[in-house]
């Protein structure tokens, strides 16, 4: 019923906004196949900030647009495993605060957990260390590296 | 006058001459025509090439029949008026169009892929417009396949072009193929043209989508029909704009007259009182970095078919009296 | 093979392949006959837009070339005519995507099982367009009345093999043939050279029915619907000499007007 009175409504409307709205919908699936890797930077995004509270099974998960009616709609069914306690929540939106984003690398692969380093003795040669003397102020995509061990000669980053 | 007349004749006797009575190429080296098989690159490489002084501007659209060629044409007569060196630069390899828009059809030898393969100079293959001195056109081949031209070839045409001209137009095929990959390398700006109808919108923003990201496009919508759009037919500008987000250098009105200038070879803006040629010519001005405004083609043939239905009335009534 | 597979081309863009394929194929459905439409304009694709099928579409031609859909997914059943399908072009890849082995494949499948199998081809003659004639027994030509488009329809014809080639002269204006400023359709059959199809004249309804996604051949009240059901009979075989053509005041203006010449 919706939908002959949908097409009614629909033959009264100049043809121009007609051709407007399709266009407008059209355009957006168009854009989006166009654009598969800025899709995936998207997936990686959304996929972080559901994992500060989520425990998701990647494998299982589908995210895709679609192109109904007179909508454009973003699906995103997500099988979850577990649901974080408010502790585990803190800490990670701790984490966050102290200097990473947090954000997945475009393949969405998980973040290595940062194993816990604790300094044992100041930066003796200071020359390469990070500013903050924070144990987590490296915490963004997973590719900084451990804290400098001072018995080790300290190499340029 | 007659200087004109002879240095045409001068030119159609050169133009004529057969390729191996040519002078000799100009280039660093002096070398032998190379065999047929063997093509070594003695023209200046895109890594080699010096400061060019010339803008190149490719003009496409992705939908074919918006007007690409018309367009690439009229800019080129208007911009040479305005005093600057130009050269169009017929990128349709197969389905060459440019010359007989212009009307020089008759005057091509060679073409772009002689020059890429080296069986004339780039000089022999440019045809001198027939109304404007500082107007040039490279055409395509004809009989030949686009896929005969690689990206580097193309890029390496349009940068000698730079040194010679002011401004580089290329005429871009349709699609979103070789053709359109051959026409866009050389360029550093582009215009897209499209017409206020749903293919040739979707068309525009596909082709703004595989534009190089740092390459400035900009966009012309082409046969507005303002009775159309008051009707509530066809989309307006701001309807384009508000879907196709680029920035607008120009509005042309649809007009039966450019059928009549093709057929012909003459380009519009020659037509006077031609508010297509007169917005081509605005279109040029900008261009060129002058900020005229876009009238509103709505509002304006409103008032106009008022005052002509005023204007027939009162001959009629006078008539009668 | 059941159907004829034609393959609808220009070689000069925007002359109105997908406007005729899509209301062509519409009036063969309007017939009664079993009609598969298939874009071939992979990365630009329109049919499905001028047909208003563009939000149903889940599987194209290249995920049923490359395997992932059985063929009946990939085509789309309009809601409107029983017989009317259509496959759609997909809108990412580029035409190298698919071979013209794979197109070949792809539409002899389908003419198997349709009367009729109508191929939009893009404009040009690059990939896109090997692929799209490379399952094709005859072709449509499409052109103007217009030098560019009749230049870029004769290069076109001269790649069409020895396929059996028909006209479409689309865009027509009367009073522009009468004043001398456009080419009458006799002109152009006398230049190609070959059998005309079918002469649509310029109307502005088809952009209404473009904006709508409502061809116009599906309004037999519309007097472009008579035009195209004329042209799909002839396309099904019937001889319906251009003389005889009664249905419409404005062909026989035209028949005037070469009659003049």
């Amino acid at each position: 019923m919706l939908d002959f009175l949908t097409k009614i409504f629909r033959r009264e409307e100049s043809s121009k906004s007609l051709a407007k709205e399709r266009l407008r919908l059209v355009l957006m699936s168009d854009r989006v196949a166009l654009a598969p890797d800025t899709f995936n930077l998207m997936k990686g995004e959304m996929l972080s900030v559901l994992q500060r509270y989520l425990d998701i099974d990647e494998h299982g998960m589908d995210v895709h647009f679609e192109n109904a009616e007179r909508r454009f709609t973003l699906y995103a069914n997500i099988p979850i495993t577990n649901i974080k306690s408010s502790e585990e929540i803190q800490q990670e939106r701790q984490r966050i605060a102290v200097g990473g984003n947090g954000v997945h690398s475009s393949h969405g692969t998980p973040r290595r957990r940062r194993r816990r380093r604790r300094r044992t003795a100041p930066e003796t040669n200071g020359g390469t260390t990070p500013q903050s003397s924070e144990p987590y102020a490296q915490a963004s995509n997973g590719t900084a590296p451990e804290p400098a061990d001072p018995d080790e000669p300290s190499t340029t980053l | 006058m007659s200087n004109d007349v002879r240095e045409q004749a001068a030119e159609q006797l050169a133009l004529q001459a057969p390729p191996q009575d040519a002078p000799v190429p100009e280039t660093d080296m002096a070398v032998a025509r190379p065999a047929p098989e063997a093509k070594p690159k003695q023209r200046p490489h895109a890594r080699e090439r010096k400061a060019v002084s010339g803008r190149a501007i490719v003009v496409t659209s992705g939908k074919g029949g918006v007007g690409k060629t018309t367009v690439t044409a009229n800019l080129g007569a208007a911009l040479a008026d305005a005093g600057k060196r130009v050269v169009v630069v017929d990128a349709d390899v197969g389905l060459r169009n440019l010359d007989v828009v212009m009307g020089l059809e008759n005057r091509v030898r060679m073409h772009s892929l002689d020059v890429i393969e080296e069986n004339c100079t780039l000089d022999e293959a440019l045809v001198r417009d027939r109304v404007r001195k500082s107007l040039m056109l490279l055409p395509a081949a004809q009989n030949r396949d686009k896929d005969e031209i690689e990206p580097e070839d193309m890029q390496d045409l349009i940068n000698e072009l730079q040194e010679k001209f002011d401004i580089v137009l290329i005429d871009c095929p349709a699609g979103i193929e070789q053709g359109f990959r051959n026409a866009v390398v050389g360029a550093q700006e582009a215009i897209i043209v499209t017409t206020p109808e749903v293919s040739a919108v979707r068309d525009a923003d596909r082709v703004a989508g595989l534009l190089p990201n740092d390459m400035p496009a900009r966009l012309i919508i082409n046969r507005l029909r303002p009775n159309l759009v008051r009707k509530g037919t066809m989309m307006s500008v701001d309807d384009v704009l508000e879907i196709l987000r680029l920035d607008l250098v120009g509005v042309i009105p649809d007009d039966k007259e450019v059928i009549v200038a093709t057929n012909r070879g003459n380009t519009v803006v020659d037509i006077s009182g031609s508010p297509t040629g007169a917005a081509l010519r605005r279109i040029a001005s900008r261009l060129l970095g002058e900020q005229v405004p876009i009238p509103d083609m709505t509002e304006q043939q409103a008032w106009f078919s008022r005052v002509l239905s005023g204007l027939r009335f009162t001959r009629s009534s006078a008539a009668k009296g | 093979m059941r159907g004829n597979v034609y393959v609808v081309t220009s070689g000069k863009g925007g002359v109105g392949k997908t406007t005729t394929t899509a209301n062509l194929g519409v009036a063969l459905a309007r017939l009664g006959k079993q009609v598969a439409l298939v874009d071939a304009d992979i990365g630009l694709r329109n049919l499905d837009l001028v047909l208003g099928l563009e939000k149903r579409i889940v599987y194209d031609v290249v995920d049923l070339a490359e395997g992932r859909c059985q063929p009946r997914q990939a085509l789309i059943k309009d809601k409107r005519l029983p017989g009317l399908f259509l496959m759609p072009a997909a809108q990412t890849k580029d035409k190298e995507s698919v071979t013209e082995a794979q197109m070949a494949q792809v539409v002899h499948t389908l003419g198997a099982d349709f009367d009729a199998v109508l191929i939009d081809c893009p404009a040009g003659i690059e990939h896109g367009f090997r692929n799209a004639v490379a399952g094709a027994d005859e072709a449509i030509v499409v052109t103007m009345p217009e030098v560019s488009a009749i230049r870029d329809a004769d290069r076109i014809i001269g790649m069409l093999g020895t396929r059996r080639v028909r006209i479409v002269v689309n865009r027509v204006r009367p009073e522009m043939v009468k004043s001398g400023d456009m080419l009458s359709v006799d002109d152009v059959a006398e230049i190609l050279g070959r059998e005309i199809l079918g002469v649509v004249p310029d109307d502005e309804e088809v952009i209404d029915t473009t904006n709508r996604g409502q061809p116009v051949a599906l309004d037999g009240t519309r007097r472009l619907a008579s035009i195209y059901t004329t042209m799909a009979r002839r396309l099904l075989g019937e001889d319906i000499p251009a003389l005889e053509l009664q249905e419409d005041g404005l062909w026989n203006r035209i028949r005037r007007m070469v009659g003049q010449r």
